[in-house]
């Protein structure tokens, strides 16, 4: 399955508190993906917390927007990307 | 015996009968490898129910060309109904696949209708097993197919019918091997405990079995050493009656064994009490295929074909049509030259009345590899059969083949009418193949030689055939001209086929020309069809329809064309037309801006394997447009795909729409050399074509792109008034077509607060590119205050719906049905299926009740609101 960097922008910041509550918004999106065949694998959120990386596997750019859709996330950008290891050629 | 390890299976089994009792049908695949239980399972469920299940049973067999319908003739007898006369009055399929429906409809008790060994179907049973699986939700029945999964690739007939089937009212059981303590428990059971039984079968329980049977000292290598070595222990007459009875790939019924070799009762009574054979009704049959396949791989060629001889003459002694496609096999396996003759054309004719158009196709094959010693007529009209067979199953190397021997056959023969038939169809051959070139000079050579003949109906299908080229090749004056002399012949012959065919054609190439009249030509080829139950004519009639009003940008019109037609398609199992309509629907979807159900039909129509280039395209072509507007990856992929395949076709239609997408693509990307490059070609080819409108597009493109271009005078259409500078104007015009993303494109060359109300646009759009690349011009340019995402509409409310999800909202809470929310809004009932499960997140609701009674408490929704009047 292809990888994907999703980007996307939170104007106002992005809030997860770090909690219980936080747990559960994650544990929301997760299932909100399933039925999309849609994996989120980590993400890379900017210092100010408006942009965010986020690092996919999915079917197709279609299927990380249906799910973000679901998610209420906003998508500025899909990249298809490779994984480079600094290490990969010793 | 007890069946081992299959609890899990059966309980499973036991839930879905019960939902199928209170009405709602399912489709049960049972799959595995050869040996693995398939039957036991099935067999042993059925045996449990016989109290409260009607049981029918069919199953498929491993004739080198199968039975068509071969499960359902079983079945049939099973029945009360009128099937069996249905069936052997060879009567058309679509009442026949009725009759089953009604038959799974109306009974009493739930039913349990099982079809065994599928990956050995013919044609005509996958088509019903795929008819059956869409309309089998609504029936009390339980349809139970098995399949060695591991028989079945990648382009197996079968699996396109499985992927294609909806999900919802489908449950799959794939039986895995036993357990090695299973394994050993029966080992011990048996008083021979062998160490690597289990390492040896693979857990395989007929393999056990087998093994455990053969009371060799060891373990067999392989099953067939299992069978065999327990074979050899029958005394030489139960031997000839195995070996008969193994090159017999259906049941060998008792007439046939008596009539073949009248074995006595003592030596079938030996292979039962064996365990090798076992009675099946008034049949005999190995207790296993696998087993049956071990004796038969034994015997030698020549027994083995003497044989065959035995079977052929007790199944010809019998003489019914219902055994046709077997006297075929065991004829050709005979090498019977002049029974191959006699019966497998009857065969190729029966499975073709039954639209078993593949297996037609190889009995026609099997009967040309004896055909030397007949007529040349004979040979020739054998040919055009296989020939028109292999282009109905998508075989149009097979088609061209077949059809270049018959074509050869009457030129020596001085055969002009046939001659030039076979022209025409040499033409739509290579077209279907995409080879334009060919197709047009078989087509010119075929008028030709017809015209020299006097006035014939072959005539009249060769000038709508030409018509039909012109037509799909943009060249419309030319097509009408061409289509209205096979309208006067076909009308003053009475070829009613023909006539519907031109009307299609001309009224196709006129109302593409803008000539309303076209419609009204369409329409009446519509009826006409419609009238006479011509299912493909209705196909392509609709088709025609509903793309020319989406290319005419006439949405409303379009979008009743389309959910009839598409309707209609479905209904009758007109995959191609359903597949190219709904790629036309994500066009429609598009181009207004709803880009999600835009991706949703493309995507449906992607996920189809066995979709023709002719489809793929436009899909591809709305797929990659999304892309690129939205700014999301593996746009290029999808759109070189789609350029390979539209330039193959060289019709400016499939080409045009690809090159607008790429030209926006490069010019997205600031590649404006490639833009040029991109649109010059096209831009050409649409003045050959004298399309003005694809004049405008390219041109205007080469106008972005830099190039000092004259707009075109004859067209006052919004690109030529954004290229003259007037961008109010031509946003106004975009705005009445109802292209949101053109209208925001015209706003962002106006000035500031212009500029602004585009950038509106985009951002509710979803096109990141030209969002972005809006933001930096208002940023050079000195603009203040530019507002950034989210979208306004998702914050206006505070359950953070969007708009869209609000209209589904509101609907639902009128009680409608997702399916009749998706008519309402104009789009996919997927579509639908996603907002109302966003919707049912976001307001933290279970069920759709649940959810519309929040949006009423809350406020959400203003239960007093201003209903729409009904239109």
């Amino acid at each position: 399955m292809p990888r994907y960097l999703v980007e996307r922008s939170f104007p106002e910041g992005l809030k997860i508190p770090v909690n219980a509550e936080g747990a559960e918004i994650c544990q929301m999106v997760v299932l909100n993906n399933v039925e999309d065949n849609v994996t989120w694998i980590h993400s890379y959120v900017s210092d100010d917390r408006r942009k965010t990386y986020c690092a996919y596997d999915a079917p197709s750019p279609e299927a990380i927007r249906r799910s973000a859709r679901r998610n209420n996330l906003p998508v500025d950008r899909i990249t298809e990307v490779r994984v480079l290891d600094p290490y990969f050629y010793r | 015996m007890e069946l081992l390890e299959r609890e899990q299976c059966f309980d499973e089994l036991e839930a879905i009968l019960s939902e199928v009792a209170a009405g709602n049908g399912r489709f049960v695949l049972v799959s595995g490898e050869a040996g693995i239980g398939k039957t036991s399972v099935v067999e042993r469920f059925a045996e449990a129910h016989h109290h409260n299940a009607r049981v029918l049973w069919g199953a498929c067999d491993a004739l080198f060309t199968p039975r068509p319908l071969g499960p359902l003739f079983d079945i049939a007898h099973q029945t009360q109904s009128n099937l069996t006369t249905l069936l052997e009055e060879e009567a058309p399929r679509a009442s026949i696949f009725a009759a089953v429906l009604d038959e799974l409809e109306n009974g009493r008790a739930p039913t349990i209708a099982i079809m065994e060994d599928v990956h050995w179907a013919d044609e005509a049973t996958l088509d019903l097993l795929k008819f059956l699986g869409r309309r089998i939700n609504r029936t009390n029945a339980m349809l139970v197919v098995t399949y060695r999964d591991d028989e079945v690739g990648a382009d197996h007939g079968l699996r396109l019918v499985l992927g294609d089937l909806p999900r919802r009212s489908v449950a799959r059981f794939r039986l895995l091997p036993l357990s090695q303590a299973a394994v050993n428990g029966l080992a011990e059971r048996e008083g021979r405990p062998i160490g690597d039984l289990y390492a040896v079968t693979g857990g395989n329980p007929f393999f056990v079995t087998e093994a455990l049977a053969s009371r060799e000292p060891g373990v067999p290598v392989t099953v067939s050493d299992a069978v065999l070595s327990r074979a050899a222990r029958l005394s030489p007459v139960s031997r000839a009656v195995l070996e008969l009875v193994s090159v017999v790939p259906a049941r060998t019924e008792m007439w046939l064994l008596d009539d073949a070799i009248s074995p006595d009762t003592g030596a079938l009574e030996e292979c039962v009490s064996a365990g090798m054979l076992r009675y099946e009704g008034e049949a005999i049959t190995f207790r296993h295929e696998l087993a049956r396949r071990s004796v038969e791989d034994s015997i030698d060629a020549p027994r083995r074909q003497s044989l065959h001889n035995l079977v052929l003459k007790a199944l010809l002694n019998r003489g019914s049509e219902a055994l046709l496609a077997r006297i075929v096999h065991h004829a050709a396996q005979a090498s019977d030259s002049a029974a191959v003759l006699k019966y497998a054309p009857v065969a190729a004719r029966q499975a073709s009345a039954l639209s078993a158009h593949r297996e037609s196709a190889t009995h026609y094959q099997t009967a040309l590899q004896y055909a030397d010693r007949l007529a040349p007529e004979e040979r020739a009209g054998l040919f055009e059969h296989r020939s028109y067979e292999c282009y109905l199953t998508n075989q149009g190397e097979g088609a061209l083949q077949a059809r270049r021997e018959s074509l050869e056959i009457w030129r020596q023969l001085g055969n002009r009418l046939r001659e030039g038939d076979n022209l025409r169809w040499m033409s739509r051959v290579n077209w279907f193949l995409g080879r334009r070139m060919e197709a047009e000079r078989y087509s010119t050579e075929a008028v030709t030689i017809l015209e020299s003949l006097p006035p014939s109906p072959e005539l009249a299908m060769a000038y709508s055939s030409r018509a039909q080229l012109l037509m799909l090749a943009d060249e419309n004056q030319q097509a009408v001209l061409w289509g209205s002399r096979a309208i006067e012949l076909a009308g003053h012959l009475g070829a009613t086929e023909t006539l519907v065919h031109a009307l299609n054609n001309v009224g196709t190439a006129e109302y593409r020309a803008g000539n309303e009249r076209g419609r009204i030509k369409l329409e009446e080829s519509l009826q006409l069809a419609l009238a006479n139950d011509l299912q493909d004519d209705v196909g392509r009639a609709y088709t025609n329809l509903a793309y020319m009003t989406v290319r005419q940008r006439k949405y409303q019109l379009a979008i009743r064309y389309l959910e009839a037609g598409i309707a209609y398609t479905t209904e009758h199992d007109l995959d191609f037309y359903k597949l190219y309509m709904t790629a036309w629907r994500a066009r429609s979807h598009f181009e207004q801006g709803d880009w999600e159900s835009a991706a949703d039909d493309a995507g449906f129509v992607l996920e189809h394997r066995q979709v023709l280039a002719i489809a793929k395209i436009p899909a591809l072509t709305v797929l990659g447009h999304v892309r690129v507007r939205r700014g999301d990856a593996d746009a290029a992929r999808l759109l070189a795909e789609a350029r390979d395949l539209a330039l193959e076709t060289g019709e400016l239609q499939r080409i045009a729409p690809v090159a607008s997408a790429r030209v926006e693509f490069a010019w997205l990307k600031g590649d404006l050399e490639r833009v040029l490059g991109e649109a010059r070609s096209v831009l050409e080819m649409a003045k050959a074509h004298d399309d003005g409108w694809l004049q405008a597009e390219f041109a205007f493109w080469m106008w972005r792109g830099g190039a000092a271009i004259e707009t075109p005078e004859t067209n006052a259409g919004p690109y030529a008034l954004q290229m003259s500078g007037d961008w109010p104007a031509a946003a106004e015009a975009w705005k009445e077509i109802g292209w949101p993303y053109e209208e925001a494109m015209a706003l962002a060359e106006g000035d500031e607060s212009a500029q602004l109300a585009a950038l509106e646009i985009f951002e509710r759009l979803g096109a990141g590119p030209a969002t972005e690349r809006l933001r930096q011009t208002l940023r050079a340019t000195g603009v203040r205050g530019i507002p950034r995402g989210p979208r306004p509409s998702t914050k206006e409310n505070p359950a953070g719906l969007t708009s869209r999800q609000m209209e589904v909202l509101v609907l639902m809470t009128d009680g409608l049905a997702n399916a009749e929310i998706a008519a309402r809004l104009f789009i996919s009932p997927k579509t639908v299926d996603h907002h109302v499960s966003a919707i049912l997140a976001k307001l933290d609701a279970h069920t759709r009740a649940e959810a519309v009674s929040v949006a009423l408490q809350s406020g959400l929704i203003n239960q007093n609101r201003e209903r729409p009047a009904p239109k």
